[in-house]
Protein backbone atom coordinates (compact mmCIF):
# COMPACT_ATOMS: atom_id res chain seq x y z
CA UNK A 1 0.00 0.00 0.00
CA UNK A 2 2.79 2.39 0.98
CA UNK A 3 4.67 1.43 -2.18
CA UNK A 4 1.58 2.19 -4.26
CA UNK A 5 1.14 5.60 -2.64
CA UNK A 6 4.79 6.47 -3.21
CA UNK A 7 4.54 5.24 -6.78
CA UNK A 8 1.54 7.43 -7.43
CA UNK A 9 3.24 10.49 -5.96
CA UNK A 10 6.31 9.84 -8.08
CA UNK A 11 4.14 9.45 -11.17
CA UNK A 12 2.41 12.73 -10.39
CA UNK A 13 5.66 14.66 -10.48
CA UNK A 14 7.45 12.91 -13.34
CA UNK A 15 9.01 15.56 -15.62
CA UNK A 16 8.81 15.18 -19.38
CA UNK A 17 10.96 16.19 -22.30
CA UNK A 18 8.97 16.93 -25.42
CA UNK A 19 9.32 19.05 -28.52
CA UNK A 20 10.23 18.67 -32.15
CA UNK A 21 13.02 18.22 -34.66
CA UNK A 22 12.77 19.50 -38.21
CA UNK A 23 14.51 20.03 -41.49
CA UNK A 24 13.01 22.88 -43.48
CA UNK A 25 13.88 23.95 -46.98
CA UNK A 26 12.56 27.33 -48.14
CA UNK A 27 12.89 29.02 -51.49
CA UNK A 28 11.88 32.67 -51.49
CA UNK A 29 12.11 34.54 -54.77
CA UNK A 30 14.69 32.05 -56.08
CA UNK A 31 16.90 32.08 -52.96
CA UNK A 32 17.00 28.78 -51.14
CA UNK A 33 17.90 28.28 -47.51
CA UNK A 34 17.75 25.38 -45.10
CA UNK A 35 16.84 25.33 -41.45
CA UNK A 36 17.58 22.23 -39.39
CA UNK A 37 16.18 22.83 -35.91
CA UNK A 38 15.40 21.26 -32.60
CA UNK A 39 13.02 22.75 -30.06
CA UNK A 40 13.07 20.90 -26.75
CA UNK A 41 10.24 21.48 -24.29
CA UNK A 42 10.87 20.65 -20.63
CA UNK A 43 7.96 20.34 -18.21
CA UNK A 44 8.59 19.79 -14.50
CA UNK A 45 5.56 19.56 -12.21
CA UNK A 46 6.35 20.48 -8.61
CA UNK A 47 3.74 19.35 -6.12
CA UNK A 48 0.07 20.01 -6.73
CA UNK A 49 0.18 23.64 -7.84
CA UNK A 50 3.59 24.47 -9.24
CA UNK A 51 5.06 23.93 -12.65
CA UNK A 52 8.31 24.85 -14.39
CA UNK A 53 8.16 24.82 -18.19
CA UNK A 54 10.63 25.82 -20.82
CA UNK A 55 11.12 25.77 -24.58
CA UNK A 56 14.27 26.58 -26.49
CA UNK A 57 14.83 26.84 -30.22
CA UNK A 58 18.19 25.81 -31.63
CA UNK A 59 18.52 26.12 -35.38
CA UNK A 60 20.97 26.39 -38.17
CA UNK A 61 20.43 28.81 -41.03
CA UNK A 62 22.18 27.60 -44.17
CA UNK A 63 22.12 29.57 -47.42
CA UNK A 64 24.20 30.49 -50.46
CA UNK A 65 26.71 33.22 -49.65
CA UNK A 66 25.52 35.28 -52.63
CA UNK A 67 21.82 34.69 -52.33
CA UNK A 68 21.15 32.16 -55.06
CA UNK A 69 24.72 31.22 -55.97
CA UNK A 70 28.12 30.61 -54.44
CA UNK A 71 29.12 28.25 -51.67
CA UNK A 72 26.80 27.56 -48.78
CA UNK A 73 27.45 29.17 -45.43
CA UNK A 74 25.62 28.74 -42.18
CA UNK A 75 25.01 30.31 -38.86
CA UNK A 76 23.65 28.95 -35.62
CA UNK A 77 20.78 30.68 -33.85
CA UNK A 78 19.66 29.80 -30.32
CA UNK A 79 16.85 31.36 -28.37
CA UNK A 80 15.04 30.65 -25.16
CA UNK A 81 11.37 31.07 -26.00
CA UNK A 82 10.07 30.55 -22.51
CA UNK A 83 11.29 29.56 -19.09
CA UNK A 84 8.55 30.15 -16.62
CA UNK A 85 7.42 29.22 -13.16
CA UNK A 86 3.65 28.79 -12.90
CA UNK A 87 1.54 28.75 -9.78
CA UNK A 88 -1.85 27.26 -10.56
CA UNK A 89 -3.95 28.74 -7.76
CA UNK A 90 -7.26 27.48 -9.19
CA UNK A 91 -9.18 27.43 -12.47
CA UNK A 92 -9.51 31.21 -12.37
CA UNK A 93 -5.91 32.24 -11.71
CA UNK A 94 -2.51 31.00 -12.74
CA UNK A 95 0.40 33.27 -11.87
CA UNK A 96 3.43 33.05 -14.13
CA UNK A 97 6.80 34.60 -13.51
CA UNK A 98 9.83 34.42 -15.78
CA UNK A 99 10.09 34.44 -19.56
CA UNK A 100 6.88 33.63 -21.40
CA UNK A 101 5.41 33.81 -24.90
CA UNK A 102 3.61 37.09 -25.52
CA UNK A 103 -0.12 36.48 -25.21
CA UNK A 104 -1.16 38.73 -28.09
CA UNK A 105 -3.82 37.12 -30.28
CA UNK A 106 -3.21 33.37 -30.69
CA UNK A 107 -0.41 32.67 -33.15
CA UNK A 108 2.55 33.24 -30.83
CA UNK A 109 1.29 31.12 -27.95
CA UNK A 110 -0.40 28.34 -29.91
CA UNK A 111 1.17 27.98 -33.34
CA UNK A 112 4.85 28.85 -33.12
CA UNK A 113 5.95 25.21 -32.55
CA UNK A 114 6.98 24.04 -36.02
CA UNK A 115 5.48 20.59 -35.43
CA UNK A 116 2.07 22.17 -34.79
CA UNK A 117 1.66 24.99 -37.30
CA UNK A 118 0.04 24.02 -40.57
CA UNK A 119 2.10 26.40 -42.74
CA UNK A 120 5.73 27.01 -41.87
CA UNK A 121 5.89 30.76 -42.59
CA UNK A 122 4.56 32.96 -39.81
CA UNK A 123 1.89 35.47 -40.83
CA UNK A 124 3.08 38.91 -41.96
CA UNK A 125 1.36 40.61 -39.00
CA UNK A 126 3.06 38.33 -36.45
CA UNK A 127 5.44 41.10 -35.20
CA UNK A 128 2.46 43.29 -34.22
CA UNK A 129 1.93 43.03 -30.48
CA UNK A 130 4.81 40.58 -30.00
CA UNK A 131 7.75 43.02 -29.93
CA UNK A 132 10.55 42.56 -29.45
CA UNK A 133 11.16 38.82 -29.69
CA UNK A 134 7.78 37.13 -29.28
CA UNK A 135 8.67 36.56 -25.62
CA UNK A 136 8.46 38.73 -22.53
CA UNK A 137 10.29 38.71 -19.22
CA UNK A 138 7.96 39.57 -16.39
CA UNK A 139 4.76 38.62 -14.65
CA UNK A 140 1.56 37.21 -16.12
CA UNK A 141 -1.87 36.29 -14.79
CA UNK A 142 -4.19 34.02 -16.75
CA UNK A 143 -7.20 31.82 -16.26
CA UNK A 144 -10.89 31.36 -16.83
CA UNK A 145 -13.17 34.07 -15.45
CA UNK A 146 -16.38 32.09 -15.78
CA UNK A 147 -17.35 28.83 -17.45
CA UNK A 148 -20.62 27.14 -18.35
CA UNK A 149 -21.23 24.09 -20.51
CA UNK A 150 -21.75 26.21 -23.64
CA UNK A 151 -19.20 28.99 -23.08
CA UNK A 152 -16.20 30.12 -21.09
CA UNK A 153 -14.47 33.47 -20.77
CA UNK A 154 -10.68 33.41 -20.47
CA UNK A 155 -8.17 36.16 -19.88
CA UNK A 156 -4.46 36.93 -19.79
CA UNK A 157 -2.79 40.05 -18.38
CA UNK A 158 0.93 40.73 -18.17
CA UNK A 159 3.70 43.23 -17.66
CA UNK A 160 7.24 42.79 -18.89
CA UNK A 161 10.56 44.55 -18.47
CA UNK A 162 13.21 45.59 -20.95
CA UNK A 163 15.98 43.10 -21.54
CA UNK A 164 18.73 43.39 -24.13
CA UNK A 165 20.58 40.25 -23.03
CA UNK A 166 21.38 38.07 -26.02
CA UNK A 167 18.80 35.31 -26.56
CA UNK A 168 16.65 36.78 -23.79
CA UNK A 169 15.46 39.99 -25.46
CA UNK A 170 12.24 41.45 -24.16
CA UNK A 171 10.43 44.76 -24.50
CA UNK A 172 8.99 46.88 -21.72
CA UNK A 173 5.32 46.29 -22.37
CA UNK A 174 1.98 45.72 -20.73
CA UNK A 175 -1.03 44.07 -22.25
CA UNK A 176 -3.63 41.40 -22.18
CA UNK A 177 -6.08 39.25 -24.05
CA UNK A 178 -9.65 38.24 -23.46
CA UNK A 179 -11.46 35.46 -25.27
CA UNK A 180 -14.78 33.67 -25.25
CA UNK A 181 -14.70 29.97 -26.10
CA UNK A 182 -17.82 28.09 -27.16
CA UNK A 183 -16.86 24.41 -26.74
CA UNK A 184 -20.08 22.96 -28.18
CA UNK A 185 -19.75 25.03 -31.34
CA UNK A 186 -15.96 24.63 -31.41
CA UNK A 187 -15.52 28.39 -31.80
CA UNK A 188 -13.50 31.05 -30.03
CA UNK A 189 -13.34 34.82 -30.45
CA UNK A 190 -11.09 37.23 -28.62
CA UNK A 191 -9.34 40.57 -28.52
CA UNK A 192 -5.81 41.61 -27.54
CA UNK A 193 -4.12 44.79 -26.46
CA UNK A 194 -0.49 45.76 -25.91
CA UNK A 195 1.11 49.03 -24.84
CA UNK A 196 4.74 49.33 -25.86
CA UNK A 197 6.39 51.31 -23.07
CA UNK A 198 9.89 52.09 -24.27
CA UNK A 199 11.31 54.48 -26.87
CA UNK A 200 8.15 55.62 -28.65
CA UNK A 201 5.12 54.46 -26.68
CA UNK A 202 2.28 53.09 -28.79
CA UNK A 203 -0.67 50.73 -28.74
CA UNK A 204 -1.21 47.52 -30.67
CA UNK A 205 -4.63 45.94 -30.82
CA UNK A 206 -5.78 42.66 -32.24
CA UNK A 207 -8.70 40.30 -32.65
CA UNK A 208 -8.89 36.60 -33.44
CA UNK A 209 -11.35 33.91 -34.36
CA UNK A 210 -11.08 30.11 -34.49
CA UNK A 211 -13.70 27.57 -35.50
CA UNK A 212 -13.70 23.79 -35.58
CA UNK A 213 -17.20 22.69 -36.55
CA UNK A 214 -17.52 19.54 -34.37
CA UNK A 215 -18.59 16.99 -37.01
CA UNK A 216 -16.05 18.14 -39.63
CA UNK A 217 -12.20 17.86 -39.35
CA UNK A 218 -11.85 21.48 -40.44
CA UNK A 219 -9.83 24.20 -38.68
CA UNK A 220 -10.59 27.80 -39.50
CA UNK A 221 -8.37 30.44 -37.91
CA UNK A 222 -8.01 34.13 -38.38
CA UNK A 223 -6.28 37.11 -36.81
CA UNK A 224 -6.42 40.84 -37.30
CA UNK A 225 -3.81 43.19 -35.81
CA UNK A 226 -3.22 46.92 -35.90
CA UNK A 227 -0.29 49.09 -34.84
CA UNK A 228 0.99 52.48 -36.03
CA UNK A 229 3.49 50.59 -38.23
CA UNK A 230 0.73 48.84 -40.15
CA UNK A 231 -2.27 46.59 -39.98
CA UNK A 232 -3.45 43.40 -41.58
CA UNK A 233 -5.15 40.07 -41.24
CA UNK A 234 -4.78 36.43 -42.16
CA UNK A 235 -7.37 33.73 -42.64
CA UNK A 236 -6.42 30.05 -42.73
CA UNK A 237 -8.44 26.90 -43.31
CA UNK A 238 -7.12 23.36 -42.93
CA UNK A 239 -9.09 20.23 -43.79
CA UNK A 240 -8.03 16.79 -42.57
CA UNK A 241 -9.19 14.04 -44.93
CA UNK A 242 -9.87 11.73 -41.99
CA UNK A 243 -13.66 11.95 -42.21
CA UNK A 244 -14.18 9.33 -44.89
CA UNK A 245 -11.73 6.55 -43.93
CA UNK A 246 -10.38 7.37 -40.46
CA UNK A 247 -7.19 8.99 -39.16
CA UNK A 248 -4.88 6.12 -40.05
CA UNK A 249 -5.95 5.47 -43.63
CA UNK A 250 -3.66 6.68 -46.41
CA UNK A 251 -6.06 9.45 -47.32
CA UNK A 252 -6.96 10.14 -43.69
CA UNK A 253 -3.37 11.14 -42.91
CA UNK A 254 -3.54 13.98 -45.41
CA UNK A 255 -4.41 17.56 -44.57
CA UNK A 256 -4.87 20.39 -47.04
CA UNK A 257 -4.24 23.98 -45.96
CA UNK A 258 -4.92 27.37 -47.52
CA UNK A 259 -4.22 30.84 -46.16
CA UNK A 260 -4.76 34.36 -47.45
CA UNK A 261 -3.33 37.47 -45.88
CA UNK A 262 -3.16 41.18 -46.48
CA UNK A 263 -0.95 43.81 -44.90
CA UNK A 264 -1.36 47.55 -45.16
CA UNK A 265 1.66 49.69 -44.29
CA UNK A 266 1.51 52.40 -41.65
CA UNK A 267 4.06 54.87 -40.32
CA UNK A 268 7.55 53.38 -40.56
CA UNK A 269 8.59 52.46 -37.00
CA UNK A 270 12.16 51.37 -36.16
CA UNK A 271 12.22 47.85 -34.79
CA UNK A 272 8.64 47.08 -35.82
CA UNK A 273 9.89 44.33 -38.18
CA UNK A 274 7.01 44.91 -40.61
CA UNK A 275 7.04 45.46 -44.40
CA UNK A 276 7.35 49.07 -45.55
CA UNK A 277 4.92 48.42 -48.43
CA UNK A 278 1.48 46.87 -48.77
CA UNK A 279 1.63 43.10 -49.21
CA UNK A 280 -0.91 40.53 -50.38
CA UNK A 281 -0.16 36.85 -50.14
CA UNK A 282 -1.77 33.44 -50.49
CA UNK A 283 -0.42 30.00 -49.57
CA UNK A 284 -1.52 26.44 -50.28
CA UNK A 285 -0.03 23.45 -48.52
CA UNK A 286 -0.32 19.74 -47.87
CA UNK A 287 0.58 18.04 -44.60
CA UNK A 288 0.97 14.29 -44.37
CA UNK A 289 0.91 12.74 -40.89
CA UNK A 290 3.04 9.60 -40.88
CA UNK A 291 3.10 7.08 -38.02
CA UNK A 292 5.29 7.80 -34.98
CA UNK A 293 4.52 11.53 -34.98
CA UNK A 294 6.48 12.25 -38.14
CA UNK A 295 5.00 14.83 -40.49
CA UNK A 296 6.03 15.88 -43.97
CA UNK A 297 4.64 18.93 -45.64
CA UNK A 298 5.03 21.17 -48.60
CA UNK A 299 3.53 24.50 -49.50
CA UNK A 300 3.50 27.09 -52.23
CA UNK A 301 2.85 30.76 -51.69
CA UNK A 302 2.76 33.82 -53.87
CA UNK A 303 3.49 37.25 -52.47
CA UNK A 304 2.46 40.48 -54.21
CA UNK A 305 3.90 43.85 -53.25
CA UNK A 306 5.21 47.01 -54.87
CA UNK A 307 8.69 45.89 -53.79
CA UNK A 308 8.36 42.90 -56.13
CA UNK A 309 6.33 39.72 -56.39
CA UNK A 310 7.82 36.44 -55.24
CA UNK A 311 7.09 32.73 -55.09
CA UNK A 312 7.64 31.00 -51.76
CA UNK A 313 8.20 27.24 -51.66
CA UNK A 314 8.53 25.37 -48.37
CA UNK A 315 9.22 21.69 -47.73
CA UNK A 316 9.60 20.28 -44.24
CA UNK A 317 9.92 17.06 -42.35
CA UNK A 318 9.38 17.15 -38.62
CA UNK A 319 9.23 14.71 -35.76
CA UNK A 320 7.48 15.37 -32.49
CA UNK A 321 8.95 13.59 -29.50
CA UNK A 322 7.70 13.01 -25.97
CA UNK A 323 9.34 10.96 -23.27
CA UNK A 324 10.06 11.03 -19.53
CA UNK A 325 12.89 13.44 -18.70
CA UNK A 326 14.26 11.13 -16.01
CA UNK A 327 13.53 7.60 -17.23
CA UNK A 328 13.87 5.00 -14.53
CA UNK A 329 13.55 7.50 -11.67
CA UNK A 330 9.79 7.84 -11.89
CA UNK A 331 7.60 4.76 -12.34
CA UNK B 1 -21.11 -43.79 -38.22
CA UNK B 2 -18.15 -43.97 -35.86
CA UNK B 3 -17.28 -40.35 -36.58
CA UNK B 4 -20.87 -39.22 -35.95
CA UNK B 5 -20.95 -41.08 -32.64
CA UNK B 6 -17.62 -39.58 -31.60
CA UNK B 7 -18.74 -36.08 -32.50
CA UNK B 8 -22.02 -36.49 -30.62
CA UNK B 9 -20.16 -37.76 -27.51
CA UNK B 10 -17.70 -34.88 -27.70
CA UNK B 11 -20.54 -32.36 -27.98
CA UNK B 12 -22.34 -33.93 -25.04
CA UNK B 13 -19.18 -33.88 -22.94
CA UNK B 14 -18.55 -30.24 -23.85
CA UNK B 15 -22.15 -29.34 -22.93
CA UNK B 16 -21.84 -31.09 -19.56
CA UNK B 17 -18.49 -29.41 -18.79
CA UNK B 18 -19.83 -26.01 -19.78
CA UNK B 19 -22.87 -26.47 -17.59
CA UNK B 20 -20.80 -27.65 -14.63
CA UNK B 21 -18.31 -24.82 -14.91
CA UNK B 22 -21.19 -22.35 -15.21
CA UNK B 23 -22.79 -23.77 -12.06
CA UNK B 24 -19.53 -23.78 -10.15
CA UNK B 25 -19.26 -19.98 -10.36
CA UNK B 26 -20.80 -18.19 -7.42
CA UNK B 27 -23.44 -15.87 -8.82
CA UNK B 28 -22.78 -12.21 -7.91
CA UNK B 29 -25.41 -10.67 -5.68
CA UNK B 30 -27.77 -8.46 -7.71
CA UNK B 31 -26.79 -5.33 -5.69
CA UNK B 32 -23.07 -5.83 -6.39
CA UNK B 33 -23.82 -6.44 -10.08
CA UNK B 34 -25.84 -3.22 -10.23
CA UNK B 35 -23.07 -1.27 -8.45
CA UNK B 36 -20.39 -2.61 -10.79
CA UNK B 37 -22.52 -1.79 -13.83
CA UNK B 38 -23.16 1.75 -12.53
CA UNK B 39 -19.44 2.24 -11.86
CA UNK B 40 -18.55 1.06 -15.34
CA UNK B 41 -21.20 3.32 -16.89
CA UNK B 42 -19.88 6.35 -14.95
CA UNK B 43 -16.31 5.55 -16.00
CA UNK B 44 -17.42 5.23 -19.62
CA UNK B 45 -19.29 8.51 -19.44
CA UNK B 46 -16.28 10.24 -17.87
CA UNK B 47 -14.03 8.89 -20.61
CA UNK B 48 -16.42 10.07 -23.31
CA UNK B 49 -16.67 13.49 -21.72
CA UNK B 50 -12.87 13.52 -21.35
CA UNK B 51 -12.50 12.77 -25.05
CA UNK B 52 -14.95 15.53 -25.93
CA UNK B 53 -13.04 18.03 -23.80
CA UNK B 54 -9.73 16.86 -25.21
CA UNK B 55 -10.98 17.45 -28.75
CA UNK B 56 -12.55 20.79 -27.83
CA UNK B 57 -9.58 22.18 -25.88
CA UNK B 58 -6.38 20.47 -27.02
CA UNK B 59 -7.59 19.67 -30.55
CA UNK B 60 -8.08 23.36 -31.20
CA UNK B 61 -4.35 23.65 -31.88
CA UNK B 62 -2.81 20.25 -32.48
CA UNK B 63 -3.32 16.55 -33.09
CA UNK B 64 -2.78 14.33 -30.08
CA UNK B 65 0.63 12.61 -29.81
CA UNK B 66 0.47 9.03 -31.01
CA UNK B 67 0.97 7.70 -27.50
CA UNK B 68 1.27 9.10 -24.00
CA UNK B 69 2.45 6.76 -21.26
CA UNK B 70 0.80 6.91 -17.82
CA UNK B 71 4.07 8.35 -16.43
CA UNK B 72 3.87 11.29 -18.83
CA UNK B 73 0.18 12.09 -18.56
CA UNK B 74 0.35 14.28 -15.48
CA UNK B 75 3.09 16.57 -16.80
CA UNK B 76 1.38 16.82 -20.20
CA UNK B 77 -1.91 17.78 -18.56
CA UNK B 78 -0.33 20.27 -16.18
CA UNK B 79 1.45 21.87 -19.14
CA UNK B 80 -1.82 22.05 -21.10
CA UNK B 81 -3.69 23.33 -18.08
CA UNK B 82 -1.56 26.47 -18.19
CA UNK B 83 -1.32 26.76 -22.00
CA UNK B 84 -4.95 25.98 -22.85
CA UNK B 85 -6.36 27.34 -19.58
CA UNK B 86 -8.04 24.09 -18.67
CA UNK B 87 -10.14 23.95 -15.54
CA UNK B 88 -9.42 21.42 -12.79
CA UNK B 89 -12.47 19.47 -14.01
CA UNK B 90 -11.20 19.49 -17.62
CA UNK B 91 -7.84 18.19 -16.40
CA UNK B 92 -9.43 15.36 -14.43
CA UNK B 93 -11.75 14.24 -17.23
CA UNK B 94 -9.04 14.42 -19.90
CA UNK B 95 -6.79 12.36 -17.59
CA UNK B 96 -9.52 9.67 -17.49
CA UNK B 97 -9.60 9.70 -21.28
CA UNK B 98 -5.81 9.60 -21.78
CA UNK B 99 -4.95 7.22 -18.94
CA UNK B 100 -8.13 5.29 -18.04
Amino acid sequence: MLWTATGLRAQTNAPILSGGVQFLSSTVGGNTFFQPAIAPVLVVPLGEHWLVESRADLRGFISHENGSSGPYSGQFIASLEYLQLDYIANSHVTVTVGRFLTPFNIYDERFTPFWIRDLQDAPIIFPIGTRTSGSNNGLMFRGVIAARKAWEVNYTAYFSVLSTTENLQSGRTAGGRMGVFFPLAGAEVGVSYQRFLQDVNYNSVGAYFTWQPPPIPLDVRSEYAHSPAGQGYWLEAAYHFSKSRGDTSRLGRLQGVARIQQFFKGTPTPGADLPLVDVNRFDFGLNYYLPHDVRVNGSYGRQYSSAGNANVWDAQISYRFLFPALPGVFK
Amino acid sequence: MKITLFAASALALFAICANVSGQSQTPAPPAAKKQAAAKSTTADQDQKEGERRFRANCGRCHNPPESISPTEVNAVLRHMRVRAMLSAEDEELIRKYLAP
